[in-house]
């Protein structure tokens, strides 16, 4: 049986986070506990880079410190939200490399594959994985293909149509077209 | 289908037209746009409400494989890294006060037994006027430790209060957490006064609280008393009390 910190200390992160945004200390400090390795593994997977990674997260955590009070649970879970805004920094660090530093990520998209199931998912999180994962099936394999790895190795379109030996705007054309077929069997 | 060269997108024109608001804010989600299409989409992102809640719509889309990546164990040094960003002293270590844990075990706590039950009995009362008193003169480096104590005697918390900073550091003795929920949260109680709470506090990390200026005169009055009660984990700081006791000590003086 694995378990979240989150779970073992009794405290869904939105409890934590709605403490964080009234300035107490050991709510952020629980919070970090619970997640961090989680959006951790985020900034790794999409920086490829132990110092960067490092230094994303800290953007991460102290941008949550000053703005929890900024969270709209509209936007889905304070652990979703967590992870969109962490791959976000973690993007646009990766747009400030030079060009050709981002080359190592055309390699580390290569061994993208899905990977295995964390033990700390929660069950819906995981129901709703499955049905992307089972939209994504239903995408032309070329598309398919595209999408993970510009969603795992945050590469851009230039680097994917290196990557794939395609004109650029065909591979534009597959993302926007697989884009909407998701989009489309997301919500019927 | 072909991959001809120039014009790239031959086999399907939608390739090099802009595309519609949608894709372009599934673009700026899944993060293939360059680093300067990206700028834009991120400059119109903050301006325009529409455009910025389908970035929204299209991240929760694709939020589901975050929790698919693998996580990573984070160095300790992170941590303290990051308290230093924020302006934060660190922690101080814990061994001093686990020593002193023998030494304050339940007899200070048991003697506050009585007037905290006799606080939390009453219905729940306003909070307290402010009061204007701020020590004079900061006491030198003084620093008792409280025992809050468990019901049985054991001890649950030891509170360090630090008068000149107006400070109270809590280390727990590690514990489950409550099967409900409810979380932990820290009362200051002066004589004769009703309880105001301190924030939440943990369960099994050593951490500072830092009591409201106007509170602070309670931490040095003769007969304050600190204690935990078990509470719903929104709202707090609470006006007023309305979970069990958990622990209590009289602040040493």
């Amino acid at each position: 049986m694995s378990k979240t910190s989150a779970e073992q200390s009794g405290e869904s992160p939105e409890a934590l986070l709605s403490q964080v945004a009234l300035g107490n200390r050991a709510a952020f400090e629980a919070l970090y506990r619970a997640t961090a390795d989680r959006l951790f593994g985020i900034c790794l997977r999409v920086l490829r880079d132990r110092a960067e990674a490092e230094e994303v997260l800290q953007e991460v955590f102290t941008a949550v410190w000053r703005k929890a009070a900024q969270y709209d649970p509209r936007q889905g879970s304070v652990m979703s939200w967590l992870g969109i805004t962490t791959r976000n920094r973690a993007i646009d660090r990766l747009r400030t490399r030079p060009a050709r530093a981002s080359l190592g990520a055309l390699e580390a998209a290569a061994e993208v594959a899905d990977a295995g199931t964390s033990p700390a998912e929660e069950a819906e999180a995981s129901s709703e994985r499955e049905r992307l994962s089972r939209c994504l099936e239903e995408l032309e394999p070329r598309r398919r293909s595209l999408i993970r790895d510009a969603f795992f190795g945050g590469l851009t379109y230039e680097e994917l149509a290196t990557r794939v030996q395609a004109p650029l705007g065909s591979v534009k054309s597959w993302v926007r077209r697989g884009l909407l077929q998701l989009r489309a069997c997301l919500e019927p | 289908m072909s991959a001809r060269m120039p014009p790239p997108d031959e086999e399907d024109s939608r390739g090099s037209e802009p595309p519609d608001d949608d894709v372009l804010a599934g673009e700026l989600a899944l993060g293939v746009l360059g680093a300067h299409a990206r700028r834009a989409a991120q400059m119109r992102r903050e301006q325009d409400p529409a455009f910025a809640a389908q970035v929204g719509a299209w991240e929760r889309r694709l939020a589901p494989w975050l929790a698919a990546v693998a996580p990573a164990r984070v160095p300790d040094y992170l941590w303290e890294r990051l308290c230093r960003e924020l302006g934060w002293r660190p922690a101080p270590a814990a061994p001093s006060l686990w020593s002193s844990l023998v030494l304050w075990r339940s007899a200070a706590a048991l003697a506050a037994v009585a007037a905290i039950a006799l606080w939390l009995a009453r219905p729940p009362a306003p909070p307290a006027p402010p009061t204007a008193a701020v020590p004079s003169a900061p006491e030198p480096a003084a620093k008792p430790v409280t025992t809050l104590a468990h019901g049985d005697g054991t001890p649950g918390w030891l509170a360090s209060v630090d008068r000149t900073r107006g400070t109270v550091l809590m280390v727990p003795v590690p514990a489950p957490a409550d099967s409900r929920g409810r979380v932990p949260e820290l009362w200051i109680i002066p004589a004769g006064q009703a309880p105001r709470s301190l924030g939440a506090v943990s369960i099994n990390k050593a951490h500072t609280v830092e009591v409201p200026p106007d509170a602070r005169a309670a931490l040095a009055a003769p007969g304050s008393v600190l204690a935990i009660t078990l509470e719903p984990a929104s709202g707090i700081p609470h006006a007023a009390p309305s979970g069990p006791v958990i622990a209590k000590g009289a602040i040493t003086t």
